[in-house]
């Protein structure tokens, strides 16, 4: 359950951003998760949920943006997306790749009201 | 009320708290704060040249039978200390302070993981100027271990013949965390035919081509040269680079005179 952890992080975050924005309603929430990150979306927003009660949060929307994982062949350059956890290059067959998508863990925005 | 759980937004009055709708961007990493106490961490091990390593594996897959083969047959010079996680016993660090090495336990209580603040609690404990490798056991858990920084430099990841060759594949995100991966209990491979030890390097080769593999026994002490041979040859460039950062910070200081 590292998904407590994560939404204890999202929830300091909001309490913050509400506070300097004077914002007293938040509606929605939006997260860039990538898939390497192995955090299990219902599990996130059932912890949210329990999380924003009692919070400026409440009853918030929580929108999980999924990222899939990208790579980027060293030998040939190529860019491509990595279909389950196979990092194998589809131009040249290499297995030599970097990571440049998948790692995100980060909130992108919410949407405030003050209802 | 709304019906799902007791807030004030109601259908009758949502438009009015929907009328000033805005979107506020915030691009904040969720794990900020561990991330920024395990760079902490982190320069605690740089500048005494610690050599800090993180086991991590699914449960009983031979962490602490590892570490006890390891104190054993690493050359006697390097000092070794161990921190321990778990869910809820001491057992494991008892283990390893009857062997002689400093051992401190973390139990984790519900957190199925470390995280970096639990790990500096620890490093209070341990006298750190007379550690040149810091083995830090994670709890046993094949998924929430990878996703937080704890300070290490290094990931190790174990598999054992009696997990079943399929678990690489299972559990990918932790495979491409690994900087090195051991397949442990290599003594009861003829007893286990089920297991194969080609599929599980070819599962690991399809998500991490470069990860070095080796099979190990602990029980045996079969194949540890190899990695006995890493941890010797990290810990000598970690003090390396130590003692070069220490030179470079003298010489500045000495300039600013
Ligand atoms: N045959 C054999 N058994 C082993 C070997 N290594 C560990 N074991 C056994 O496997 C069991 C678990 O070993 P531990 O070292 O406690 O495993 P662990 O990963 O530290 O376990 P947790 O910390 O509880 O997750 C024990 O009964 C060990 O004796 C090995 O190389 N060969
Ligand atoms: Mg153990
Ligand atoms: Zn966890
Ligand atoms: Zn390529």
């Amino acid at each position: 359950m590292h998904e407590t952890a994560i939404v204890e992080g999202l929830m300091r975050i909001l309490e913050e951003q509400a506070a300097q924005h004077r914002v007293t309603r938040i509606l929605s929430v939006t997260v860039k998760v990538g898939r390497l990150r192995a955090v299990e979306p219902q599990q996130l927003i059932a912890c949210f949920e329990m999380f924003a009660e009692g919070t400026v949060a409440e009853c918030a929307r929580l929108v999980i943006d999924s990222m899939p994982v990208r790579a980027r062949c060293k030998a040939c350059k190529m860019e491509f997306e990595v279909p389950r956890f196979r990092f194998e290059c589809p131009g040249c067959a290499g297995g030599d790749v970097a990571v440049i998508q998948g790692q995100e863990l980060y909130i992108e925005s919410f949407e405030a009201g003050s209802g | 009320m709304c019906d799902n759980c007791g807030c004030s937004i109601t259908d009758a009055n949502r438009h009015l708290v929907e009328n000033d709708r805005h979107t506020i961007q915030v691009l904040e990493d969720l794990l900020h704060e561990n991330d920024q106490q395990a760079d902490h961490n982190r320069s605690h091990f740089d500048e005494l040249g610690i050599f800090a390593v993180n086991i991590m594996s699914g449960p009983g897959s031979g962490k602490t039978s590892l570490l006890e083969a390891t104190i054993h047959a690493l050359p006697p010079g390097l000092r070794l200390a161990v921190i321990e996680g778990d869910l809820e016993t001491e057992n494991d660090a008892e283990r390893i302070r009857r062997h002689g090495v400093p051992a401190v336990q973390i139990t984790t209580g519900m957190a199925c993981h470390l995280d970096a603040h639990m790990v500096h609690k620890a490093l209070d404990q341990i006298n750190l100027k007379a550690v040149d490798i810091l083995f830090i056991e994670n709890v046993g858990n094949l998924v929430c271990p990878a996703s937080f920084d704890i300070g290490q430099h290094s990931n190790v990841l174990l598999l054992s013949v009696t997990e079943g060759d399929d678990k690489p594949a299972k559990y990918p995100v932790m495979v491409r965390a690994a900087d090195q991966m051991l397949i442990t209990k290599i003594d009861l491979l003829p007893y286990i035919e089920e297991f194969s030890v080609d599929r599980a390097r070819a599962a690991v080769r399809d998500i991490r081509s470069d990860l070095p593999v080796t099979e190990v026994s602990a029980k045996t002490g079969h194949g540890l040269e190899p990695w006995l041979e890493w941890l010797t040859a990290m810990s000598a460039m970690r003090r390396t680079m130590a003692r070069r950062q220490r030179r470079s910070h003298d010489y500045v200081a000495r300039q600013a005179r």
